[in-house]
Protein backbone atom coordinates (compact mmCIF):
# COMPACT_ATOMS: atom_id res chain seq x y z
CA UNK A 1 0.00 0.00 0.00
CA UNK A 2 2.73 2.29 0.73
CA UNK A 3 4.33 1.71 -2.73
CA UNK A 4 0.76 2.75 -4.42
CA UNK A 5 1.07 6.33 -2.44
CA UNK A 6 4.77 6.47 -3.34
CA UNK A 7 3.91 5.92 -7.05
CA UNK A 8 0.69 8.08 -7.15
CA UNK A 9 2.84 10.71 -5.32
CA UNK A 10 5.77 10.82 -7.98
CA UNK A 11 3.05 10.60 -10.89
CA UNK A 12 0.93 13.86 -10.01
CA UNK A 13 4.16 15.19 -9.23
CA UNK A 14 5.71 14.25 -12.79
CA UNK A 15 2.14 15.37 -14.39
CA UNK A 16 2.50 19.03 -12.77
CA UNK A 17 6.12 19.98 -13.61
CA UNK A 18 4.95 18.83 -17.30
CA UNK A 19 3.49 21.31 -19.49
CA UNK A 20 0.88 18.91 -20.95
CA UNK A 21 -1.51 19.93 -17.38
CA UNK A 22 -1.17 23.47 -17.43
CA UNK A 23 -2.37 22.96 -21.48
CA UNK A 24 -4.83 20.85 -19.94
CA UNK A 25 -6.04 22.72 -17.11
CA UNK A 26 -6.07 26.35 -19.64
CA UNK A 27 -7.71 24.79 -22.51
CA UNK A 28 -10.11 22.51 -20.04
CA UNK A 29 -11.17 25.69 -17.84
CA UNK A 30 -11.32 28.31 -21.17
CA UNK A 31 -13.77 25.97 -22.76
CA UNK A 32 -15.83 25.06 -19.59
CA UNK A 33 -15.99 28.83 -18.91
CA UNK A 34 -17.10 29.68 -21.89
CA UNK A 35 -20.04 27.21 -21.47
CA UNK A 36 -21.07 28.20 -18.64
CA UNK A 37 -20.92 31.76 -19.90
CA UNK A 38 -23.26 31.00 -22.64
CA UNK A 39 -25.06 28.72 -20.63
CA UNK A 40 -25.58 31.70 -18.04
CA UNK A 41 -26.97 33.85 -21.09
CA UNK A 42 -29.76 31.76 -22.07
CA UNK A 43 -30.82 31.26 -18.83
CA UNK A 44 -30.55 34.85 -18.06
CA UNK A 45 -32.45 35.70 -21.33
CA UNK A 46 -35.54 33.47 -20.35
CA UNK A 47 -38.41 34.53 -19.06
CA UNK A 48 -39.57 32.97 -15.57
CA UNK A 49 -37.60 33.08 -12.72
CA UNK A 50 -36.21 30.04 -10.54
CA UNK A 51 -33.61 29.32 -13.50
CA UNK A 52 -29.92 29.46 -11.61
CA UNK A 53 -30.52 25.64 -9.86
CA UNK A 54 -31.54 24.98 -13.76
CA UNK A 55 -28.32 26.41 -14.73
CA UNK A 56 -26.47 24.22 -13.29
CA UNK A 57 -28.21 21.25 -13.64
CA UNK A 58 -28.10 22.12 -17.71
CA UNK A 59 -24.19 23.15 -17.34
CA UNK A 60 -23.59 19.43 -16.18
CA UNK A 61 -26.01 17.26 -17.64
CA UNK A 62 -28.14 19.40 -19.90
CA UNK A 63 -26.95 18.15 -23.19
CA UNK A 64 -24.45 15.55 -24.12
CA UNK A 65 -22.08 18.23 -25.19
CA UNK A 66 -20.70 18.36 -22.25
CA UNK A 67 -19.30 14.75 -22.46
CA UNK A 68 -17.61 16.29 -25.93
CA UNK A 69 -14.59 17.56 -24.64
CA UNK A 70 -13.87 15.13 -21.80
CA UNK A 71 -13.62 12.41 -24.88
CA UNK A 72 -10.57 14.65 -25.65
CA UNK A 73 -9.38 15.52 -22.07
CA UNK A 74 -9.75 12.08 -20.87
CA UNK A 75 -7.17 10.67 -23.25
CA UNK A 76 -4.49 13.46 -22.94
CA UNK A 77 -4.52 13.13 -19.46
CA UNK A 78 -4.25 9.18 -18.78
CA UNK A 79 -1.80 9.19 -22.30
CA UNK A 80 1.45 9.05 -20.45
CA UNK A 81 0.85 6.86 -17.11
CA UNK A 82 2.44 3.83 -18.60
CA UNK A 83 3.34 4.60 -22.70
CA UNK A 84 5.26 7.08 -21.35
CA UNK A 85 7.28 4.48 -18.93
CA UNK A 86 7.97 2.22 -21.41
CA UNK A 87 9.02 4.37 -24.63
CA UNK A 88 11.18 5.96 -22.53
CA UNK A 89 12.25 3.07 -20.48
CA UNK A 90 11.72 4.00 -16.84
CA UNK A 91 9.72 1.26 -16.72
CA UNK A 92 12.38 -0.93 -16.38
CA UNK A 93 13.42 0.28 -12.96
CA UNK A 94 9.66 0.72 -11.92
CA UNK A 95 9.40 -2.86 -12.35
CA UNK A 96 12.57 -4.23 -11.10
CA UNK A 97 11.55 -2.36 -7.28
CA UNK A 98 10.41 -4.69 -5.32
CA UNK A 99 6.20 -3.84 -5.98
CA UNK A 100 3.92 -5.76 -7.78
CA UNK A 101 2.03 -4.85 -10.74
CA UNK A 102 -1.38 -4.26 -8.61
CA UNK A 103 0.81 -1.40 -6.88
CA UNK A 104 2.11 -0.21 -9.72
CA UNK A 105 -1.49 -0.17 -11.77
CA UNK A 106 -3.24 1.43 -8.70
CA UNK A 107 -0.50 4.12 -7.87
CA UNK A 108 -1.13 5.30 -11.19
CA UNK A 109 -5.19 5.30 -11.18
CA UNK A 110 -5.11 7.05 -8.21
CA UNK A 111 -2.83 9.34 -9.92
CA UNK A 112 -4.87 9.59 -12.53
CA UNK A 113 -8.38 10.25 -10.53
CA UNK A 114 -6.38 13.09 -8.84
CA UNK A 115 -5.84 14.60 -11.87
CA UNK A 116 -9.74 14.40 -12.44
CA UNK A 117 -10.42 16.02 -9.22
CA UNK A 118 -7.89 18.64 -9.43
CA UNK A 119 -9.15 19.55 -12.94
CA UNK A 120 -13.08 19.52 -11.73
CA UNK A 121 -12.52 21.27 -9.01
CA UNK A 122 -12.41 25.14 -10.26
CA UNK A 123 -16.03 24.45 -11.25
CA UNK A 124 -16.86 25.35 -7.64
CA UNK A 125 -16.68 28.01 -8.55
CA UNK A 126 -19.60 28.24 -10.82
CA UNK A 127 -21.53 26.92 -7.92
CA UNK A 128 -20.11 29.79 -5.75
CA UNK A 129 -21.18 32.42 -8.46
CA UNK A 130 -24.58 31.34 -8.79
CA UNK A 131 -25.45 31.13 -4.98
CA UNK A 132 -24.40 34.76 -4.78
CA UNK A 133 -26.35 36.11 -7.67
CA UNK A 134 -29.01 33.94 -8.14
CA UNK A 135 -32.45 34.13 -5.95
CA UNK A 136 -33.34 30.96 -4.94
CA UNK A 137 -30.91 28.79 -2.92
CA UNK A 138 -28.44 26.82 -4.67
CA UNK A 139 -29.74 22.54 -4.12
CA UNK A 140 -26.86 21.45 -2.27
CA UNK A 141 -28.06 17.81 -2.46
CA UNK A 142 -28.19 18.55 -6.22
CA UNK A 143 -24.71 19.72 -6.58
CA UNK A 144 -23.32 16.86 -4.04
CA UNK A 145 -24.84 14.16 -6.15
CA UNK A 146 -23.22 15.93 -9.39
CA UNK A 147 -19.84 15.59 -7.80
CA UNK A 148 -20.63 11.90 -7.15
CA UNK A 149 -21.48 11.78 -10.66
CA UNK A 150 -18.27 13.64 -12.27
CA UNK A 151 -16.19 11.78 -10.17
CA UNK A 152 -17.95 8.39 -11.21
CA UNK A 153 -17.33 9.25 -14.89
CA UNK A 154 -13.29 9.85 -13.95
CA UNK A 155 -13.68 6.42 -12.42
CA UNK A 156 -15.15 4.93 -15.45
CA UNK A 157 -12.71 7.31 -18.24
CA UNK A 158 -9.41 7.35 -16.16
CA UNK A 159 -9.08 3.24 -15.78
CA UNK A 160 -9.83 3.06 -19.86
CA UNK A 161 -7.16 5.31 -20.39
CA UNK A 162 -4.93 3.78 -17.80
CA UNK A 163 -5.30 0.59 -20.09
CA UNK A 164 -4.91 1.68 -23.05
CA UNK A 165 -1.65 3.30 -21.70
CA UNK A 166 -0.54 -0.26 -20.52
CA UNK A 167 -0.60 -1.55 -23.84
CA UNK A 168 0.17 0.55 -26.54
CA UNK A 169 3.70 1.02 -27.34
CA UNK A 170 3.56 5.22 -26.94
CA UNK A 171 1.45 7.66 -25.62
CA UNK A 172 -0.22 9.10 -29.15
CA UNK A 173 -1.53 5.45 -29.87
CA UNK A 174 -2.67 5.77 -26.15
CA UNK A 175 -4.51 8.73 -26.41
CA UNK A 176 -5.68 7.65 -29.83
CA UNK A 177 -7.24 3.56 -28.60
CA UNK A 178 -8.92 5.61 -25.55
CA UNK A 179 -10.46 8.21 -27.72
CA UNK A 180 -11.98 5.27 -29.62
CA UNK A 181 -13.36 2.84 -27.01
CA UNK A 182 -14.88 6.28 -25.14
CA UNK A 183 -15.74 7.99 -28.52
CA UNK A 184 -16.86 4.18 -29.48
CA UNK A 185 -19.57 4.03 -26.38
CA UNK A 186 -20.55 7.36 -26.71
CA UNK A 187 -21.82 6.79 -30.12
CA UNK A 188 -23.39 3.94 -28.99
CA UNK A 189 -25.57 6.23 -27.14
CA UNK A 190 -26.56 8.05 -30.23
CA UNK A 191 -28.06 4.17 -31.34
CA UNK A 192 -30.81 5.28 -28.57
CA UNK A 193 -31.87 7.95 -31.30
CA UNK A 194 -32.89 5.56 -34.05
CA UNK A 195 -36.37 3.43 -33.64
CA UNK A 196 -35.08 0.96 -31.45
CA UNK A 197 -37.90 0.84 -29.06
CA UNK A 198 -37.76 2.20 -25.57
CA UNK A 199 -36.20 -0.97 -23.84
CA UNK A 200 -33.12 -0.63 -25.95
CA UNK A 201 -32.76 2.85 -26.09
CA UNK A 202 -32.50 2.84 -22.39
CA UNK A 203 -29.33 0.13 -22.73
CA UNK A 204 -27.87 2.62 -25.41
CA UNK A 205 -27.93 5.51 -23.38
CA UNK A 206 -26.53 3.87 -20.37
CA UNK A 207 -23.90 2.20 -21.97
CA UNK A 208 -22.91 5.88 -23.55
CA UNK A 209 -23.22 7.80 -20.65
CA UNK A 210 -25.19 9.91 -21.93
CA UNK A 211 -28.01 10.06 -19.22
CA UNK A 212 -25.66 9.40 -16.12
CA UNK A 213 -24.91 13.35 -15.87
CA UNK A 214 -28.76 14.10 -16.69
CA UNK A 215 -29.41 11.78 -13.84
CA UNK A 216 -27.18 13.00 -11.06
CA UNK A 217 -26.81 16.76 -12.02
CA UNK A 218 -30.80 16.86 -10.72
CA UNK A 219 -30.13 15.09 -7.70
CA UNK A 220 -30.81 11.75 -8.73
CA UNK A 221 -28.04 9.43 -7.42
CA UNK A 222 -28.84 6.06 -9.88
CA UNK A 223 -26.74 3.21 -8.84
CA UNK A 224 -26.92 1.80 -11.67
CA UNK A 225 -24.32 4.00 -13.37
CA UNK A 226 -22.10 4.01 -10.23
CA UNK A 227 -22.24 0.06 -10.28
CA UNK A 228 -21.52 0.41 -14.31
CA UNK A 229 -18.24 2.57 -13.77
CA UNK A 230 -17.13 0.97 -11.04
CA UNK A 231 -17.19 -2.85 -12.71
CA UNK A 232 -15.94 -1.14 -16.02
CA UNK A 233 -13.02 0.44 -14.03
CA UNK A 234 -12.23 -2.76 -12.11
CA UNK A 235 -12.13 -4.72 -15.61
CA UNK A 236 -9.80 -2.49 -16.91
CA UNK A 237 -7.43 -2.28 -14.35
CA UNK A 238 -7.40 -5.77 -13.75
CA UNK A 239 -6.53 -5.75 -17.54
CA UNK A 240 -3.68 -3.04 -16.72
CA UNK A 241 -2.11 -5.53 -14.24
CA UNK A 242 -2.27 -8.03 -16.76
CA UNK A 243 -1.09 -6.86 -19.53
CA UNK A 244 1.88 -5.13 -17.23
CA UNK A 245 2.62 -8.60 -15.95
CA UNK A 246 3.14 -10.26 -19.63
CA UNK A 247 5.05 -7.48 -20.47
CA UNK A 248 7.71 -9.21 -18.12
CA UNK A 249 7.58 -11.96 -20.89
CA UNK A 250 8.47 -10.38 -24.18
CA UNK B 1 23.68 -15.63 -3.26
CA UNK B 2 22.39 -16.38 -6.48
CA UNK B 3 21.79 -19.97 -8.39
CA UNK B 4 20.93 -19.68 -11.87
CA UNK B 5 19.95 -23.13 -13.82
CA UNK B 6 19.26 -24.05 -17.61
CA UNK B 7 18.29 -20.44 -17.97
CA UNK B 8 16.27 -19.78 -21.23
CA UNK B 9 14.76 -16.64 -22.77
CA UNK B 10 13.09 -17.51 -26.39
CA UNK B 11 11.58 -14.92 -28.70
CA UNK B 12 9.99 -17.04 -30.87
CA UNK B 13 12.69 -19.51 -32.81
CA UNK B 14 15.58 -17.24 -31.50
CA UNK B 15 17.36 -18.48 -28.11
CA UNK B 16 18.24 -15.13 -26.88
CA UNK B 17 19.73 -17.15 -24.02
CA UNK B 18 20.18 -20.54 -24.32
CA UNK B 19 20.84 -23.01 -21.02
CA UNK B 20 22.65 -20.76 -19.06
CA UNK B 21 23.87 -22.46 -15.46
CA UNK B 22 25.93 -20.66 -12.95
CA UNK B 23 26.24 -19.61 -9.62
CA UNK B 24 27.65 -16.48 -7.74
CA UNK B 25 28.87 -16.72 -3.45
CA UNK B 26 28.35 -13.97 -1.24
CA UNK B 27 30.74 -11.18 -1.64
CA UNK B 28 32.19 -11.76 -4.95
CA UNK B 29 32.11 -9.35 -7.72
CA UNK B 30 31.86 -11.23 -11.23
CA UNK B 31 32.24 -9.35 -14.56
CA UNK B 32 29.74 -10.76 -17.13
CA UNK B 33 31.88 -10.57 -19.98
CA UNK B 34 30.13 -11.08 -23.80
CA UNK B 35 30.02 -8.86 -26.82
CA UNK B 36 27.38 -6.76 -28.06
CA UNK B 37 24.02 -8.55 -28.39
CA UNK B 38 25.41 -11.74 -26.50
CA UNK B 39 22.36 -12.33 -24.18
CA UNK B 40 24.09 -10.57 -21.17
CA UNK B 41 21.05 -7.88 -20.65
CA UNK B 42 18.97 -10.39 -21.31
CA UNK B 43 20.13 -12.62 -18.33
CA UNK B 44 20.12 -9.57 -15.92
CA UNK B 45 17.06 -8.72 -16.59
CA UNK B 46 15.80 -12.37 -16.24
CA UNK B 47 17.74 -12.13 -12.57
CA UNK B 48 16.43 -8.67 -11.41
CA UNK B 49 12.65 -9.85 -12.40
CA UNK B 50 12.08 -7.63 -14.94
CA UNK B 51 11.71 -10.59 -17.69
CA UNK B 52 10.23 -13.94 -17.06
CA UNK B 53 12.44 -16.78 -18.35
CA UNK B 54 11.23 -19.25 -20.61
CA UNK B 55 12.62 -21.94 -18.89
CA UNK B 56 14.98 -22.52 -15.85
CA UNK B 57 15.38 -21.50 -12.41
CA UNK B 58 16.79 -18.64 -10.35
CA UNK B 59 17.13 -18.39 -6.66
CA UNK B 60 18.27 -15.55 -5.28
CA UNK B 61 19.47 -14.94 -1.62
CA UNK B 62 18.11 -18.37 -1.23
CA UNK B 63 14.62 -17.17 -2.57
CA UNK B 64 12.91 -18.81 -5.80
CA UNK B 65 13.01 -15.68 -7.72
CA UNK B 66 9.93 -16.93 -10.49
CA UNK B 67 7.63 -17.93 -8.00
CA UNK B 68 8.62 -14.92 -5.26
CA UNK B 69 9.63 -12.33 -7.79
CA UNK B 70 8.94 -9.52 -5.19
CA UNK B 71 10.83 -10.76 -1.76
CA UNK B 72 13.78 -12.09 -4.43
CA UNK B 73 14.11 -8.15 -6.19
CA UNK B 74 13.88 -6.76 -2.36
CA UNK B 75 17.75 -8.34 -2.64
CA UNK B 76 18.89 -6.54 -5.24
CA UNK B 77 20.08 -3.12 -6.32
CA UNK B 78 19.46 -2.84 -9.82
CA UNK B 79 21.44 -0.52 -12.63
CA UNK B 80 19.83 -1.24 -16.11
CA UNK B 81 21.91 -0.52 -19.49
CA UNK B 82 21.14 2.80 -20.65
CA UNK B 83 20.55 3.97 -17.19
CA UNK B 84 16.71 5.37 -17.48
CA UNK B 85 15.72 7.94 -15.42
CA UNK B 86 13.07 10.78 -14.80
CA UNK B 87 14.50 13.18 -16.75
CA UNK B 88 11.64 15.66 -14.50
CA UNK B 89 12.93 15.00 -11.21
CA UNK B 90 16.12 16.31 -9.00
CA UNK B 91 18.42 13.84 -8.12
CA UNK B 92 17.47 14.20 -4.72
CA UNK B 93 13.78 13.68 -5.31
CA UNK B 94 14.49 10.70 -7.52
CA UNK B 95 16.76 9.16 -5.26
CA UNK B 96 14.24 9.76 -2.34
CA UNK B 97 11.57 8.44 -4.34
CA UNK B 98 13.49 5.30 -5.34
CA UNK B 99 14.40 4.40 -1.55
CA UNK B 100 10.73 4.41 -0.67
CA UNK B 101 9.71 2.40 -3.32
CA UNK B 102 12.40 -0.58 -2.02
CA UNK B 103 10.97 0.18 1.19
CA UNK B 104 13.46 2.14 3.08
CA UNK B 105 11.92 3.64 6.43
CA UNK B 106 11.06 7.35 6.55
CA UNK B 107 13.22 7.89 9.72
CA UNK B 108 16.20 6.28 7.33
CA UNK B 109 15.47 7.89 3.76
CA UNK B 110 17.89 11.10 3.94
CA UNK B 111 20.70 8.84 5.41
CA UNK B 112 20.05 6.25 3.23
CA UNK B 113 20.01 8.99 -0.08
CA UNK B 114 23.38 11.01 1.65
CA UNK B 115 24.70 7.46 1.73
CA UNK B 116 24.55 6.80 -1.74
CA UNK B 117 24.68 10.19 -2.88
CA UNK B 118 28.12 9.84 -1.32
CA UNK B 119 29.40 6.46 -2.89
CA UNK B 120 28.48 7.34 -6.68
CA UNK B 121 29.76 11.05 -6.01
CA UNK B 122 27.31 12.93 -6.58
CA UNK B 123 26.26 15.18 -4.00
CA UNK B 124 27.53 18.49 -5.83
CA UNK B 125 24.45 17.82 -8.16
CA UNK B 126 21.64 16.51 -5.50
CA UNK B 127 19.58 19.37 -6.16
CA UNK B 128 20.10 19.27 -10.29
CA UNK B 129 17.09 18.55 -12.31
CA UNK B 130 18.15 15.08 -13.59
CA UNK B 131 17.30 15.80 -17.36
CA UNK B 132 20.31 18.42 -17.41
CA UNK B 133 22.72 16.46 -16.04
CA UNK B 134 25.66 14.71 -18.45
CA UNK B 135 25.64 10.87 -19.40
CA UNK B 136 27.92 10.70 -16.55
CA UNK B 137 26.64 11.89 -13.97
CA UNK B 138 22.92 10.48 -15.07
CA UNK B 139 24.91 6.86 -14.80
CA UNK B 140 25.95 7.59 -11.29
CA UNK B 141 22.56 8.67 -10.53
CA UNK B 142 21.63 5.47 -11.69
CA UNK B 143 24.32 4.15 -9.75
CA UNK B 144 23.30 5.47 -6.94
CA UNK B 145 19.65 4.32 -7.34
CA UNK B 146 21.38 0.59 -7.03
CA UNK B 147 22.87 1.47 -3.79
CA UNK B 148 20.38 3.65 -2.10
CA UNK B 149 18.43 0.45 -0.35
CA UNK B 150 21.69 -0.97 0.69
CA UNK B 151 21.14 -4.26 -1.28
CA UNK B 152 23.46 -7.41 -0.66
CA UNK B 153 23.35 -7.57 -4.33
CA UNK B 154 24.31 -5.12 -6.69
CA UNK B 155 23.71 -6.31 -10.60
CA UNK B 156 25.00 -3.51 -12.86
CA UNK B 157 24.67 -3.65 -16.83
CA UNK B 158 27.72 -1.99 -18.33
CA UNK B 159 27.66 0.08 -15.22
CA UNK B 160 30.91 2.71 -16.77
CA UNK B 161 29.33 3.42 -20.09
CA UNK B 162 29.72 6.80 -21.45
CA UNK B 163 32.02 7.98 -18.37
CA UNK B 164 34.93 9.45 -18.51
CA UNK B 165 38.46 7.49 -17.60
CA UNK B 166 38.40 9.75 -14.43
CA UNK B 167 34.66 8.56 -13.52
CA UNK B 168 35.62 4.99 -15.08
CA UNK B 169 38.22 4.68 -12.14
CA UNK B 170 36.30 6.11 -9.78
CA UNK B 171 33.44 3.30 -10.01
CA UNK B 172 36.10 0.46 -10.33
CA UNK B 173 37.36 1.38 -7.45
CA UNK B 174 33.71 1.67 -5.68
CA UNK B 175 32.80 -1.62 -6.93
CA UNK B 176 36.80 -3.01 -5.89
CA UNK B 177 35.55 -1.52 -2.48
CA UNK B 178 32.49 -3.39 -2.21
CA UNK B 179 34.16 -6.53 -2.92
CA UNK B 180 33.35 -9.14 0.75
CA UNK B 181 31.04 -6.59 1.87
CA UNK B 182 28.02 -7.01 -1.45
CA UNK B 183 27.59 -9.67 -3.98
CA UNK B 184 28.23 -7.57 -7.08
CA UNK B 185 27.17 -8.65 -10.48
CA UNK B 186 28.56 -6.47 -13.61
CA UNK B 187 28.31 -6.90 -17.02
CA UNK B 188 30.62 -5.15 -19.39
CA UNK B 189 32.41 -5.63 -23.10
CA UNK B 190 35.08 -3.65 -21.90
CA UNK B 191 38.03 -6.29 -20.88
CA UNK B 192 40.63 -4.16 -18.50
CA UNK B 193 37.62 -3.28 -16.46
CA UNK B 194 37.14 -7.13 -15.72
CA UNK B 195 40.36 -7.67 -15.38
CA UNK B 196 40.75 -4.92 -12.95
CA UNK B 197 37.50 -5.69 -11.00
CA UNK B 198 35.96 -8.83 -11.09
CA UNK B 199 37.64 -12.01 -9.23
CA UNK B 200 35.64 -14.41 -11.77
CA UNK B 201 34.56 -14.47 -15.22
CA UNK B 202 31.63 -15.16 -17.01
CA UNK B 203 32.19 -15.32 -20.91
CA UNK B 204 28.62 -15.46 -22.60
CA UNK B 205 28.23 -15.93 -26.66
CA UNK B 206 25.20 -16.16 -28.10
CA UNK B 207 23.24 -16.98 -25.33
CA UNK B 208 25.55 -20.02 -24.21
CA UNK B 209 28.32 -19.50 -21.34
CA UNK B 210 31.38 -20.13 -23.17
CA UNK B 211 33.90 -19.71 -20.66
CA UNK B 212 34.36 -19.89 -16.77
CA UNK B 213 36.98 -18.43 -14.23
CA UNK B 214 39.41 -16.11 -12.57
CA UNK B 215 40.75 -13.49 -15.44
CA UNK B 216 44.27 -14.99 -14.48
CA UNK B 217 43.11 -18.57 -15.02
CA UNK B 218 41.36 -17.90 -18.40
CA UNK B 219 44.80 -16.21 -19.45
CA UNK B 220 46.71 -19.59 -18.45
CA UNK B 221 44.07 -21.28 -20.18
CA UNK B 222 45.59 -19.89 -22.96
CA UNK B 223 49.02 -20.03 -22.20
CA UNK B 224 50.22 -23.39 -24.14
CA UNK B 225 49.45 -21.02 -27.44
CA UNK B 226 52.40 -18.84 -27.45
CA UNK B 227 53.15 -16.65 -30.20
CA UNK B 228 56.47 -15.47 -31.17
CA UNK B 229 56.93 -12.48 -33.17
CA UNK B 230 60.53 -12.40 -35.38
CA UNK B 231 61.30 -9.63 -37.99
CA UNK B 232 64.24 -10.25 -40.45
CA UNK B 233 65.89 -9.50 -43.37
CA UNK B 234 66.16 -12.24 -45.84
CA UNK B 235 64.97 -14.42 -48.88
CA UNK B 236 62.24 -15.40 -47.68
CA UNK B 237 62.62 -19.41 -48.14
CA UNK B 238 65.88 -19.53 -46.71
CA UNK B 239 63.96 -17.45 -43.62
CA UNK B 240 61.09 -19.88 -43.72
CA UNK B 241 63.57 -22.82 -43.68
CA UNK B 242 65.61 -21.52 -41.01
CA UNK B 243 62.66 -20.45 -38.48
CA UNK B 244 60.94 -23.85 -39.42
CA UNK B 245 63.88 -25.77 -38.27
CA UNK B 246 65.00 -24.52 -34.90
CA UNK B 247 64.12 -26.09 -32.29
CA UNK B 248 60.55 -25.27 -30.15
CA UNK B 249 59.02 -23.91 -33.48
CA UNK B 250 55.78 -25.78 -34.12
CA UNK B 251 54.90 -23.56 -37.03
CA UNK B 252 54.05 -20.15 -38.79
CA UNK B 253 50.84 -18.68 -37.78
CA UNK B 254 51.29 -15.74 -41.08
CA UNK B 255 54.24 -14.26 -42.50
CA UNK B 256 53.82 -10.62 -43.87
CA UNK B 257 56.54 -8.39 -46.25
CA UNK B 258 56.76 -5.42 -44.49
CA UNK B 259 59.70 -4.02 -46.78
CA UNK B 260 60.34 -5.76 -50.36
CA UNK B 261 63.64 -5.19 -51.07
CA UNK B 262 65.25 -7.09 -53.80
CA UNK B 263 66.71 -10.20 -52.94
CA UNK B 264 66.30 -9.67 -49.28
CA UNK B 265 62.87 -7.76 -47.88
CA UNK B 266 62.15 -7.19 -44.49
CA UNK B 267 59.60 -10.05 -43.68
CA UNK B 268 57.74 -10.34 -40.52
CA UNK B 269 56.48 -13.84 -38.94
CA UNK B 270 54.20 -15.04 -36.14
CA UNK B 271 55.63 -17.97 -35.07
CA UNK B 272 53.86 -20.91 -33.07
CA UNK B 273 56.07 -22.00 -30.09
CA UNK B 274 56.51 -24.58 -27.37
CA UNK B 275 57.91 -21.66 -25.06
CA UNK B 276 59.26 -18.46 -24.53
CA UNK B 277 62.73 -19.40 -24.17
CA UNK B 278 62.38 -20.31 -28.16
CA UNK B 279 62.86 -16.46 -28.60
CA UNK B 280 66.46 -17.76 -27.50
CA UNK B 281 67.04 -20.43 -30.04
CA UNK B 282 65.49 -18.21 -33.02
CA UNK B 283 68.00 -14.88 -32.12
CA UNK B 284 70.60 -17.29 -32.27
CA UNK B 285 69.66 -19.39 -35.27
CA UNK B 286 68.98 -16.16 -36.94
CA UNK B 287 72.63 -14.64 -36.09
CA UNK B 288 74.21 -17.88 -37.27
CA UNK B 289 72.71 -17.54 -40.65
CA UNK B 290 73.96 -14.12 -40.96
CA UNK B 291 70.52 -12.73 -41.15
CA UNK B 292 69.84 -9.10 -39.46
CA UNK B 293 67.23 -9.02 -37.02
CA UNK B 294 64.82 -5.92 -36.60
CA UNK B 295 62.38 -7.15 -33.59
CA UNK B 296 61.94 -10.02 -31.82
CA UNK B 297 59.49 -9.80 -29.17
CA UNK B 298 56.55 -12.96 -27.09
CA UNK B 299 52.64 -11.81 -28.16
CA UNK B 300 51.01 -11.91 -24.63
CA UNK B 301 48.00 -13.46 -24.34
CA UNK B 302 45.92 -11.24 -23.08
CA UNK B 303 42.42 -12.03 -21.85
CA UNK B 304 41.52 -10.29 -25.41
CA UNK B 305 42.73 -12.82 -27.38
CA UNK B 306 40.54 -15.63 -24.99
CA UNK B 307 37.73 -13.78 -25.24
CA UNK B 308 37.71 -13.81 -28.98
CA UNK B 309 38.78 -17.22 -29.39
CA UNK B 310 35.90 -18.27 -27.10
CA UNK B 311 33.68 -15.71 -28.58
CA UNK B 312 34.51 -16.38 -32.57
CA UNK B 313 33.94 -19.31 -35.01
CA UNK B 314 32.41 -22.24 -33.74
CA UNK B 315 33.63 -21.75 -30.00
CA UNK B 316 29.89 -21.43 -29.08
CA UNK B 317 29.45 -24.81 -29.39
CA UNK B 318 31.89 -25.35 -26.51
CA UNK B 319 31.45 -25.18 -23.17
CA UNK B 320 33.39 -24.24 -19.94
CA UNK B 321 37.08 -25.36 -20.33
CA UNK B 322 38.51 -23.67 -23.91
CA UNK B 323 39.79 -25.24 -26.26
CA UNK B 324 42.36 -22.85 -27.96
CA UNK B 325 41.10 -21.87 -31.26
CA UNK B 326 43.91 -22.79 -33.98
CA UNK B 327 44.67 -19.23 -35.44
CA UNK B 328 43.80 -15.89 -33.71
CA UNK B 329 41.63 -13.40 -35.51
CA UNK B 330 43.22 -11.72 -37.79
CA UNK B 331 43.30 -8.66 -36.24
CA UNK B 332 44.34 -9.14 -33.05
CA UNK B 333 47.49 -6.82 -32.79
CA UNK B 334 50.62 -8.44 -31.85
CA UNK B 335 51.22 -6.90 -27.98
CA UNK B 336 53.91 -5.06 -27.08
CA UNK B 337 56.84 -7.23 -25.39
CA UNK B 338 60.24 -7.78 -25.01
CA UNK B 339 62.00 -6.88 -27.91
CA UNK B 340 65.84 -7.31 -28.78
Amino acid sequence: MNAVWTIAKREVFSFFVSPIAYVVMTVWLLFFGIVFYILALVFAQQAGGGGEANLLTAFFGGTTLFYLPLLVFAPVMTMRLLAEERSSGTIEPLLTAPVSEVSVVLGKYLAALTFWTVLWTPTLSYVWLVARAGKNTVDWGAIGATYLGLFSVGVFYMAVGLFMSAVARNQIVAAMLTFLVLGGLFVIGLAGYANVGDDLRAVFEYLGLWTQMASFSKGIVDTRYLVYDASIAAAALFLSVRALASGRGS
Amino acid sequence: MIEVDNLTKAYGDRLAVNGIRFSVNRGEVIGFLGPNGAGKSTTLRMLTGYLTPTDGSIRVGGIDAISNPIEARRFIGYMPESVPLYGEMRVDEYLRYRASLKGVRRSQLKARVDASLQLANITDVRYRIIGQLSKGYRSRVGLADALVADPPLLVLDEPTAGLDPNQIRQVRDLIRGMAGQKTVLLSTHILPEVESTCGRVLIIHKGRLVGEGAPSTLRVAQEGRQALVVEARGARDAVDTLLKNTRGVRGILDTVVTEQQGAAPLLRYRLEVDSSEVAEAVFAAVAAAGLSLRELHREQTSLEDVFASLTTADAAAQHAEPAPATTAPADSDPKPGASV
